[in-house]
């Protein structure tokens, strides 16, 4: 095996060379207190190890010592913030280099934030880096051991033997019955090998469709390397967004697909519904019947100022409904399906 | 001294009896099955309607009887595979009357039993999204691709070496039985007429099949048991579950076939073919796995036992003496212990004693997958309470309904499928007598009745083209 470089040490080379020209075309930023300014390449692919380069100077002269992060702005479950990928300290140069893992498939705007030892406010110099389409899947395993030849390619290769074998006996018992006709053309008996034909026919559909199921299968599905190529198949999919209730009224975690489903005007279906919306349903089983985590509510259900009271204070390790969540009119709602199922 | 071709006319007349000769207890025992299987379709409405809600099973137990019946009747789907393939391959001659059932059986449990894992979804319409979505690095994805090359294969297998006995029947039965068999046997016949190029093609399939369905068979069931030995289960996740289940299910496919011979042999009068010696030789081959599964038994028991994981100490419990202490010593004192004992003494190594083994078989069979299914789910993999499964009406319903059609397909394949290689019963016949041979594939000239000369060199032909 020889050395070949990377892919990703060429892309540091091609940064550091980016760098350079920026840093000779720009130069330092002349200005009162810090001033930063940053070599980083254009755009990067995710997987990539990235080198981001800040050089800090003060009035033209390399500002050595000072801390710098670099940030990006990040959102996880709905809230935005900036986060910090790596930090450097400057050398003699007022050069800080800073290493990271490109993760996100998006950076938005990046930051080189200024950190100490000064006080003064320094302003932080902004900057983007695009991130290119493809890419390595960071959330594939890297662990586990590859073993050449082992692998998806091998499996259909055995199948599609073991199916070769099998159609070529389905063709075998077809040429049975063909050999009976031809031979025996004098004879006025009636014969036929459509049966066979039609068995040969059904095991090689069969053996193709298998090894096309097989060979289609990893990017059918949740192969999310990809997204533009294969949304069609993910649009399509369809796990349990849906549960029934009664006559299939939508349901989407805490929500409805269909608003109208609990605007029947009958407050008992309406109920019905709601002990869905609300996942009550989910503890305490379809129409209140009591599962392994909720007990039965059907026959034990008290006053509704009682029911409201504990829906308000959660016992017993169920969670409180505030008003702000579940108004009491729903409330009123579930109750009056609870009772009626009584 | 019975000559060769009496001889050959007694087989065909008793072995076809049940196609031409219907009797009333037939229609009743026909409308029994009907009757249970249609209380077991009424029954699964109920739970296409309602959902799961209607069986016991929930968040924590969320297999039980079905995935049960399913483990079970692939399991006894092996026993055509052993018996048919495994003993045409190593030549035992002694199985040419068995073969027959045993690859019926084969065909008609690998339906049953795939048929139980649509029954345990509980959207079932979503099954062909295995096909669109399928992902081979799925167990259960492995199992359907398995169980489909099975079934296609079994069922190949079951009907090449029956062509030249449907070309009989074609001959022999067309002017006793009604339009539909009649056009019945003409179509699947393929023109058998026993000609060389015949013979050659005929003997290649079932060559082919017969080694192709050994390894796929024992893939099968392997592949069935890594559904559970692929989760970090305790009671599952051990590497013996694919030696265990392939021995499991021949054992309990053998019992089977034991049980169907017996039964067959006793209604129908076959008692000239089913000889004792074919009984006492299963028994045999019936003890013999009893041992096997008592050796891997011992060897998983004692290997996890002997260390004893923490969690290991709760299916311990549980499988050696609280809840499932019962079904777990019936199956290996009943299950496993007794068979053997019974092969042992002459005096219980009758039709009587095997036929009672299979019984036990089967039955701790049953129960093993059962605990096997029920007990590694039990186990609480958090400090929870374990929690409890009991089958339902409706799951019980619809467990029976599954024996109901197993029993149902055979039924209904007495009347039209023959039941014997009579080909190769008459071969071996032959062989056996050792007298001058008459050409017993030469369906064209028996149908044709007006005494075309029988030629001897037809059958040394058939002999080469290696059907045998």
């Amino acid at each position: 095996m020889s050395y070949r470089p990377s892919r990703s040490t060429a892309r540091i080379a091609t940064s550091v060379m980016i760098v350079a020209t920026i840093l000779g075309l720009s130069g330092p930023a002349f200005a009162a207190g810090i001033g930063i300014s940053v070599g980083a390449p254009e755009s990067v692919a995710v997987g990539q190890q990235v080198e981001v380069k800040a050089v800090l100077s003060e009035d033209g002269v390399p500002v050595e010592g000072a801390e710098v992060a670099l940030t990006y702005k990040a959102t996880l479950g709905g809230k935005t913030d900036r986060v910090e990928i790596a930090s450097a300290t400057t050398d003699e140069t007022g050069t800080a280099v800073m290493v990271y893992e490109q993760r996100a498939n998006d950076n938005g705007e990046m930051q080189i934030v200024y950190l100490g030892p000064g006080t003064d406010p320094v302003d932080p110099f902004e900057f983007t880096i695009a991130v290119e389409k493809g890419g390595v899947q960071l959330y594939h395993s890297e662990s586990g051991v590859k073993i050449p030849f082992v692998n998806g390619t091998l499996v259909i290769l055995v199948i599609a033997t073991v199916w070769v074998f099998i159609s070529l006996s389905a063709v075998l018992l077809a040429r049975v019955g063909k050999a009976g006709i031809v031979e025996d053309e004098a004879s006025a008996e009636s014969g036929s090998m459509w049966i066979g034909a039609l068995l040969a026919f059904a095991a090689i559909f069969t053996a193709v469709g298998m090894v096309i199921v097989f060979v289609r299968a990893p990017l059918a599905n949740t192969d999310l390397s990809h997204p533009g190529e294969y949304e069609t198949h993910i649009d399509e999919y369809d796990r349990t967004e849906l549960a029934h209730v009664g006559d299939l009224d939508p349901y989407v975690g805490f929500g409805l697909k269909d608003e109208s489903a609990a605007q029947t005007g009958d407050p008992v279906e309406d109920g019905k519904v709601l002990s869905f919306e609300y996942a009550c349903a989910a503890c305490h089983a379809p129409s209140g019947l009591g599962g392994v985590v909720g007990p039965a509510l059907i026959g034990e259900i008290g006053s509704f100022n009682n029911f409201v009271e504990e829906v308000r204070d959660g016992p017993k390790g169920m969670p409180a409904y505030s008003e702000a969540t579940l108004s009491d009119a729903d409330l009123q709602k579930i109750y009056d399906f609870l009772e009626a199922g009584r | 001294m019975d000559t060769m071709s009496n001889w050959h006319e007694r087989l065909v007349r008793k072995t076809t009896r049940p196609t031409l000769v219907t009797t009333y207890r037939y229609w009743v025992w026909l409308a029994f099955l009907v009757a249970v299987f249609a209380n077991g379709v009424f029954q699964y409405s109920k739970q296409w309607s309602n959902g799961l809600y209607v069986t016991d099973m929930r968040d924590r137990i969320s297999w039980g009887l079905y995935i049960t019946a399913f483990v079970f009747f692939i399991g006894i789907s092996h026993a055509g595979t052993l018996i048919s393939a495994i003993l045409r391959a190593s030549k035992a001659t002694w199985r040419a009357p068995i073969t027959r059932m045993a690859e019926l059986i084969t065909a008609v449990a690998l339906i049953v039993g795939a048929s139980f894992v649509l029954i345990d979804m509980g959207r079932p319409e979503r099954i062909f999204n295995v096909f669109r979505y399928g992902r081979w690095q799925s167990p259960i994805m492995w199992d359907v691709m398995a169980i489909t090359t099975y079934l296609t294969a079994s069922v190949i297998y079951l009907y090449a070496p029956m062509i030249p006995d449907l070309a009989l029947y074609r001959d022999r039965l067309s002017n006793k039985v009604g339009v539909a068999r009649r056009f019945f046997y003409e179509t699947v016949a393929l023109n058998w007429r026993a000609l060389p190029s015949q013979v050659r093609l005929l003997g290649k399939a079932i060559t082919i099949m017969m080694l192709i369905i050994m390894p796929i068979a024992v893939s099968v069931h392997t592949v069935v048991s890594w559904i559970f030995s692929m989760t970090l289960r305790v009671g599952w996740n051990t590497s013996i579950f694919g030696v265990l289940f392939v021995a499991g299910a021949i054992f309990s496919g053998v019992a089977t076939l034991i049980l169907v011979m017996a039964v067959l042999r006793r209604i129908y009068h076959w008692e000239e073919y089913l000889t004792p010696k074919h009984f006492l030789y299963l028994g045999y081959l019936l003890a013999a796995f009893a041992g096997f599964m008592i050796y891997v038994n011992i060897n998983e028991f004692l290997t996890s036992g002997f260390k004893l994981e923490e969690e290991g100490e709760f299916a311990f419990r549980q499988l050696f003496v609280d809840d499932f202490a019962l079904m777990f010593w019936f199956y290996i004192i009943g299950g496993l212990l007794t068979p053997i004992t019974l092969m042992l003494f002459r005096r219980t190594r009758t039709i009587a004693g095997v036929v009672v083994a299979a019984v036990l078989v089967d039955i701790a069979m049953f129960f093993e997958r059962y605990f096997i299914v029920v007990t590694g789910l039990r186990v609480p993999l958090m400090p929870y309470e374990p929690a409890s499964y009991s089958p339902t009406f409706v799951e019980w319903s619809i467990f029976v309904a599954g024996i109901a059609l197993f029993l149902l397909l055979i039924t209904i394949a007495l009347k039209v499928l023959p039941m014997f290689a009579i080909w190769e019963m008459t071969e071996e016949h032959e062989r056996n007598v050792a007298r001058e041979p008459i050409p017993i594939l030469q369906g064209a000239h028996e149908g044709g009745g007006d005494g075309a000369p029988e030629s001897p060199p037809d059958v040394e032909r058939l002999a080469e083209g290696g059907v045998s």
